[in-house]
């Protein structure tokens, strides 16, 4: 695992569209739809985060 | 005593005296790992901030957010998201050049960044003066001045360390290889994460 200032620039782009669509929803919507969309994309960051960190403790 | 030092000198003369070597990773820098660890005690302050936040949203509840007459100027703040969020293409930028040995994108791309992160704070600040309430008003202005005041605190700390990059590039100081320009790539992710936490502290407060 390489931790770098690209890594990190990477979750910032990552984490500036995921911010534009829940933006976009709220604004066409209402806030509790962007909400509940802004949840969605937390926890399914959080289940690929967790599913990451299972593969790289089976590889070492 | 003296002697025994002596005899240990001569015994072990090509040894390594003085306080052990650190342990280091392989995978991780001791200053990378330092930054890391910071950033993970930042988010768990925040983390407090935002739980005052929702504790305060849900039990007041009421029928508006801002609740009345409170109003914020998202879209200014829009502008000021997009000037921060931008702040992190010149940072990465600035970085890149560096990488392939480009001393002249280094400088540009580190005053770029400390321009655009101290656009962001003079117009949080010009916000401040025209938004009509103050910290004292109702638990809404208590926390909508903590939250954006903690980040704003943040984002005068990286243009401190930002300050600090730039005053050493412009002496020459950094290199292409990975140990010659740590002194920029650190401030660089705690900018980012500054960044990141902007975008959820807008999304929060503004939009949701």
């Amino acid at each position: 695992m390489k931790i770098s200032e690209e890594a990190v620039f990477r979750w910032v782009v990552i984490v500036a569209v995921a911010a534009v669509s829940v933006i976009g929803l709220t604004l066409l919507t209402r806030p509790l739809v962007g909400a509940i969309w802004g949840a969605v994309l937390v926890c399914a960051a959080g289940w690929r985060g967790y599913r990451w960190i299972a593969c790289k403790r089976r590889e070492s | 005593m003296e002697s025994a030092t002596v005899a240990i000198g001569h015994g072990h003369a090509e040894e390594h005296h003085g306080p052990p070597e650190a342990h280091e990773s392989s995978r991780i820098d001791r200053q990378t790992l330092g930054i890391l660890l910071f950033i993970v005690s930042e988010v768990m302050l925040f983390g407090a901030f935002f739980a005052a936040y929702f504790f305060l949203r849900v039990v007041v509840d009421p029928p508006t957010w801002p609740p009345e007459p409170f109003e914020l100027p998202v879209a200014v703040a829009g502008i000021n998201t997009a000037i921060l969020v931008s702040s992190s293409f010149t940072i990465h930028y600035a970085l890149e050049a560096i990488r392939r040995g480009n001393h002249a994108g280094l400088k540009l791309g580190l005053v770029l960044t400390w321009m655009l992160g101290a656009s962001f704070l003079f117009i949080q600040v010009n916000e401040y003066v025209h938004l009509g309430f103050s910290a004292r008003d109702l638990g809404f202005g208590s926390i909508f001045y903590s939250l954006t005041g903690l980040h704003g605190a943040h984002v005068f700390v990286g243009l401190l360390l930002l300050s600090f990059a730039t005053i050493r590039a412009f002496r020459g100081h950094f290199g292409p290889e990975a140990k010659d320009h740590l002194g920029v790539e650190l401030p660089g992710i705690y900018w980012h994460f500054v960044d990141v936490m902007w975008i959820v502290v807008y999304v929060t407060v503004y939009i949701l």
